[in-house]
């Protein structure tokens, strides 16, 4: 199976400098790392661990400082594979004149929706993260948690084949993350391929195929379902165990 | 092409329902209508007074709008990080900064419009029937507003900071009214140590008296050096800053 993700020896280190002085800082070290086409897979990590500098270089929103990253089979940013590619980052901000309705438009458009498509393609996905009845809000007067809804509306309106979720269930209430898992499950039994971090581990177990671990920037450990299911204390005590 | 399009729309609606924007229309309504106190001062040329102070008025209001939009409107969405929303899908970085310039300049030129519309309405009440083009005037202080902009642009992204790149665009701009002068003192007998700056000058900072029409109102019909001409030194300066900015852009990690 192709991959839609490719990761081969990347090493991303921050550079900063003031007054002359120049620091370094880790943000992920030989990183070898794949994810397979249809595959969903979780990313898991202490804060700092290089999960968010991870989804920026799928995105090229960074450039690696060593190593190959490739998307789709494409490099970064190319405009191919970001037709393709659909992005929640963590906290999203909207523009906060725009509703959802205008919002969505905007992202459809960008990313080469026809227009006769639009108007159904909007009210379908509003639909499907419950914000069907605040679609001519304005984005400014929402709740962090609307706003998240908002957020993988943006990421999935344009059908793409690779979904990349940083933190997506953050800020929200035990009925919207329910409802955010049933749609994510609906994207993987259409077969998209699905990249999730997330600081709850319990999410993960039920949403993904892989996990794996990043550690100091290091992928530690990548588990299995099997795996987890299999270990005594599940997918937390295996995850524990390798961070310590 | 599309892209930039959907950038400078949806920038410009967005603009457009900002209440700083809807409140600075307001204020300069007001302070246009309080124009006609210094008419009256101004006794026997009245309407030339307040011709001369609402435009220049007009041209200050959107000088400070383009300037506080181009110096904050790419460095907000970076700390926002609404940027990664739009650079996360097929928009090139160059597309986003020309949409994002575009969509600032259609929603200046709409304030500059009203302010214009409202000015001339005070104007006609007061019997003024020219003969300073109106049109002119106003197309060539929205070209002094455009150029400046483009800088500011560049320098906000060069320099990450709103206060560093308001303040070099609007001592620019003032420079720029006083480029002939710079010229003047770089072949009459500046001293050899002042020249090379004069001559950096004299190449950075753009010829805002070119597009200056208001000074020569009263003796003109349109512009000495042609409006073509003036459009393409307006489009080119901004293609150069805008191109300096793209650069930046291209090399900025998120």
């Amino acid at each position: 199976m192709p991959a839609s993700l490719e990761f081969r020896k990347v090493t991303k280190t921050y550079i900063s400098s003031h007054l002359g002085r120049t620091r370094s800082s880790r943000g992920i070290v030989d990183l070898e790392w794949e994810v397979p086409e249809g595959e969903s897979f979780g990313l898991l990590g202490l804060n700092g661990s290089g999960k968010t500098t991870t989804f920026k270089l799928a995105l090229g929103l960074l450039r690696p400082t060593s190593g190959e990253v490739r998307i789709l089979g494409r490099a970064p940013a190319d405009a191919v594979a970001m037709a393709e590619v659909g992005f929640l980052p963590e906290l999203p901000y909207f523009y906060p004149f725009l509703t959802p309705r205008e919002s969505l438009r905007f992202y459809g458009r960008l990313s080469g929706l026809p227009e006769r498509e639009l108007p159904e393609r909007i009210a379908r996905t509003l639909s499907a993260v419950g914000l069907s009845e605040h679609g001519d809000r304005r984005l400014g007067e929402f709740s962090k948690g609307m706003v998240q809804r908002v957020g993988l509306a943006q990421a999935v309106l344009h059908d793409p084949r690779l979904i990349v979720l940083d933190e997506p269930v953050s800020g929200l209430d035990p009925l919207a993350i329910r409802e955010f898992r049933e749609l994510l499950g609906v994207l993987r039994g259409r077969g998209k391929t699905l990249v999730v971090s997330s600081h709850s581990i319990s999410e993960l177990e039920k949403l993904c195929d892989r996990v794996g671990i990043l550690k100091d920037g290091r992928l530690a450990r990548v588990i299995a379902q099997k795996e987890w299911e299999a270990a005594p204390e599940g997918l937390e005590g295996l995850f524990v165990e390798s961070v310590r | 092409m599309r892209n930039i399009a959907i950038l400078a729309w949806t920038g410009w609606q967005e603009n457009l329902r900002r209440r700083f924007y809807l409140v600075s229309l307001a204020f300069a309504g007001v302070f246009l209508y309080m124009s006609l106190i210094l008419g009256v001062l101004a006794v026997e040329q009245e309407t030339r007074v307040l011709f001369d102070f609402g435009l220049g008025f007009i041209e200050l209001m959107g000088l400070a709008g383009a300037l506080y939009g181009a110096t904050t409107v790419v460095l907000r969405e970076m700390e926002t990080k609404t940027v990664y929303l739009v650079l996360s899908r097929p928009v090139g970085r160059g597309e986003y900064l020309v949409g994002r310039f575009v969509g600032l300049m259609l929603s200046v030129l709409c304030s500059m419009a009203l302010m214009a519309a409202f000015h001339l309405v005070i104007l006609k009440a007061k019997g003024w029937q020219g003969p300073e083009p109106y049109l002119a005037c106003f197309c060539g202080a929205f070209l002094k507003v455009l150029v400046t902009a483009s800088l500011a642009m560049f320098l906000a992204i060069f320099s990450s900071s709103v206060l560093t790149a308001g303040v070099i665009s609007g001592v620019i701009w003032t420079l720029g009214h006083f480029l002939p002068e710079i010229r003047f003192l770089i072949t009459h007998g500046a001293s050899r140590p002042l020249l090379a700056p004069l001559h950096l000058l004299s190449w950075v900072v753009p010829d805002l008296q070119l597009l200056n029409l208001r000074d020569r109102a009263a003796s003109l019909s349109g512009p000495e050096a042609g409006w073509a001409w003036l459009l393409c030194y307006a489009a080119l300066y901004c293609a150069v800053w805008l191109s300096s900015a793209w650069v930046l852009l291209r090399r900025k990690e998120f």
